[in-house]
Order: structure tokens, then C-alpha cells, then sequence
């Protein structure tokens, strides 16, 4: 199984210290997790400018919360919440952006180069989905969310999400065939 | 045996993420957000620390004036007097150093008596004006956050104090309603 981009142990100590309020500690867990977390309300809200302030919000929650987290699940998985959680709400305080609008691709520098053309492809076409979709399908397939945990995530049951993540995944498979198969109508195909 | 086991895991990610989500590569934010929520955990924590020097300056003097008022004045809290003595120094943080478990036993008492009494005055006291409302939930909030900090320290006579006193903080609010209820009906 492919794991969460969030799967970064965090050492005791560092823990500790941020516990204890220690800034540099805080900075190294943000430094470690500030990829993952800016990437996970990038693929739901695709706008930088919303993901960064998201980002920024859940770092702030979780410090200030660091006591509540009892060390009984990894670190990662604590965070991860907070991060979708605050994702989810700022979705929810936007209802009405426009969320079809197709936005820039930043592609990090240690991408793997062979996938890169097919990334494209996948993240333009996540980009054109529903807001919620894109939650759904996203937590769901990349980040490991049950249906019964995106349910309760949207105040909603476990057939909505089923039904969201069918449909969601059934779009972007229109979406990813649709260039091929103009390119065989039209004999371009080599 | 193995190739069956890495065929098996692979059918597994294809169910679980049949489109290859998780191959899109992480992204890089727009900018450093660091500088951000370090001044927001600056600014918190000073907050935090004006609060709580506050808190312990004010507790011994509100303490003495609450504890004479309710216990004098509110009928039902007069049965707290006599199970009490003490009652003032030992809700002062100031005169409970951290560490020294008789005080800290006895403010636990203290606080879950408060609880008790509270409740009973809740469930006589008559409907709230809207400030005497914001104010009893900013007190609840203010009694939370000392309740997540004894989760952390839950042997602190410091925080044990500060949660005795916003206890008796409450009854002050439902006092003072009870008063302005009185004086209405008094004025029909």
C-alpha cells in the first residue's frame, strides 16, 4: 500500500520540547510537516493563497493544542486531523468559490520525472472536480480515510461518501480518457 | 510465496486508490509560513502568561471579597461555611505552593463542592440577561482552559486555585441575577 505523504515519524525529544512550548522544537516539526499539510489543502481547496492560510491556522491550532495529543497514535495522524479539519471548515466558509478554475502546477523538485506527464493529466483533471469530491476522493484514496471517517468529517453518513468517492472517481475517469480517445477518432495515435 | 504476497498488496492499493492518486507529487507552498505562526505562538503565550500573573495577583483579594459575600448573602451557599475553613487562603494560588498535597487535596474538595453548589444554583436561577450569559460562558471557557492545563499538571495548586476561583465567580453571576430578578418583581 502507498502510505500518506504525512507517514514522517517525529522523535520523542522534539516532541517533548514542543510540548513544553519550545519554539525551535515547533519549528522543526513545521519544517517536516509543512509539505504534506500545504499538499493535502492543495488537492481539496486548489488555491495557494486558501491552502497556505490553512496550513498556517492548523500549525497554529495544533501548537497550541500539542498538550491534548497523548502519544498514543503516531504524531503525523494527530496532525493530519487538525490539518483537514481546518481544511474542511475553510471549504465550508467559502461555500461559493469557484472551484472548476484550473490552477498552475507546482510540481515539488524530487518528483519522480517518468510520472510527470501523467501527473499533469491527473492533477488538471482533480482540479475540475467539486470542492467536496475532491475531499472525498483525495482522503479517501491517497490519504487512507474510511467512509464512515469522511462521513463524520461532513456531519454526513457513510453512503455519502461512497457515493461522492464513485462519483468523483467516475469523473476523473472521463476526464483522463477523453484526450486518448480524440486522439483515436482522429488517427493521431502512433 | 513472496511474489504472491506483493501481488496481493498491489491488488490492494489498486482497490484502494485505483486512479494512482498517490503518485502526484507533494507540492511546494508559495512561501515560508513559518515567520506567521511563530508570532502567533509568540503573541499566545504572552497572552497567556499576562493572564495568568493577573489571575494570581487578583485571586487572593477576590477570593476573600467572594467567599465573605456568597457566603454571607447567597442562602445556599452559606452551607459551604462551615465544611470550608480556610476557604480564602487555600483558593489563593499565592498561598498554595505547586507540590504541596494537603493544599492541593483540599482545593480539589473545595472545587468539587463549588461543582455541587453550582449545579443546585443553576437549576433555581432564573433566566440570564445576554451580557450575564456571555460572561458566565467567557468563565466556562476561562475554567476549560484550566482544566486542559490540570490534565497536563493535575497535582498544580496554582491551577487548582484558579479553578476554584472562577468557580466562585459563577454563583457571584447568579447571585447578582437573582438580586435583579428580585428587584423586578419587587418594582410589579
Amino acid at each position: 500500500m502507498s502510505q500518506s505523504p504525512f507517514e514522517i515519524e517525529l522523535d520523542d525529544i522534539t516532541l517533548a520540547r514542543a510540548r513544553k512550548g519550545e519554539l525551535s522544537a515547533c519549528e522543526t516539526i513545521f519544517r517536516k510537516y509543512q509539505r504534506p499539510s500545504y499538499s493535502v489543502a492543495y488537492r481539496i481547496c486548489q488555491c495557494p493563497e486558501l491552502s497556505q492560510e490553512v496550513t498556517q491556522e492548523a500549525f497554529i491550532t495544533a501548537f497550541r493544542r500539542i498538550r491534548q495529543f497523548r502519544g498514543d497514535a503516531p504524531f503525523w495522524g494527530w496532525l493530519r486531523k487538525v490539518v483537514v479539519n481546518h481544511t474542511i471548515s475553510a471549504l465550508r466558509r467559502l461555500p461559493n468559490r469557484p472551484d472548476t478554475e484550473f490552477q498552475e502546477y507546482h510540481a515539488g523538485t524530487d518528483a519522480p520525472q517518468e510520472h510527470m506527464g501523467l501527473a499533469m493529466d491527473l492533477s488538471a483533471a482533480l482540479a475540475t472536480l467539486g470542492a467536496e469530491d475532491r475531499a472525498v476522493v483525495w482522503l479517501h484514496d491517497v490519504e487512507g480515510y474510511s467512509h464512515q471517517e469522511i462521513g463524520e468529517l461532513f456531519g454526513k453518513t457513510e453512503s455519502y461518501s461512497k457515493t461522492r468517492l464513485s462519483r468523483a472517481r467516475g469523473k476523473l475517469r472521463e476526464l483522463l480518457e477523453a484526450p486518448f480517445q480524440r486522439e483515436s477518432a482522429g488517427g493521431v495515435v502512433v | 510465496m513472496k511474489i504472491e504476497l506483493n501481488s496481493k498488496v498491489h491488488q490492494m492499493q489498486v482497490e484502494r486508490d485505483p486512479l494512482n492518486l498517490g503518485n502526484l507529487p507533494s507540492l511546494d507552498p508559495p512561501a515560508d509560513g513559518w515567520p506567521v505562526v511563530e508570532a502567533a505562538l509568540i503573541e499566545h503565550s504572552e497572552k497567556k502568561r499576562i493572564w495568568r500573573s493577573t489571575a494570581a495577583s487578583l485571586a487572593l483579594v477576590a477570593t476573600i471579597v467572594l467567599v465573605m459575600g456568597l457566603t454571607l448573602r447567597h442562602p445556599r451557599l452559606t452551607e459551604l461555611a462551615p465544611e470550608t475553613p480556610g476557604l480564602a487562603q487555600q483558593a489563593a494560588p499565592d498561598a498554595a505552593p505547586a507540590g504541596d498535597e494537603p493544599a492541593v487535596e483540599s482545593l480539589i474538595a473545595l472545587s468539587q463542592r463549588l461543582e455541587v453548589q453550582l449545579r443546585r444554583i443553576r437549576s433555581d436561577a432564573p433566566l440570564m440577561s445576554a451580557s450575564s450569559v456571555v460572561y458566565q460562558v467567557e468563565l466556562q471557557d476561562l475554567v476549560a482552559q484550566v482544566d486542559e492545563e490540570l490534565s497536563v499538571e493535575p497535582d498544580s495548586a496554582e491551577l487548582w486555585g484558579q479553578r476554584v476561583n472562577l468557580l466562585l465567580d459563577l454563583p457571584r453571576l447568579y447571585r447578582n441575577e437573582l438580586r435583579r430578578e428580585s428587584a423586578r418583581i419587587a418594582s410589579l
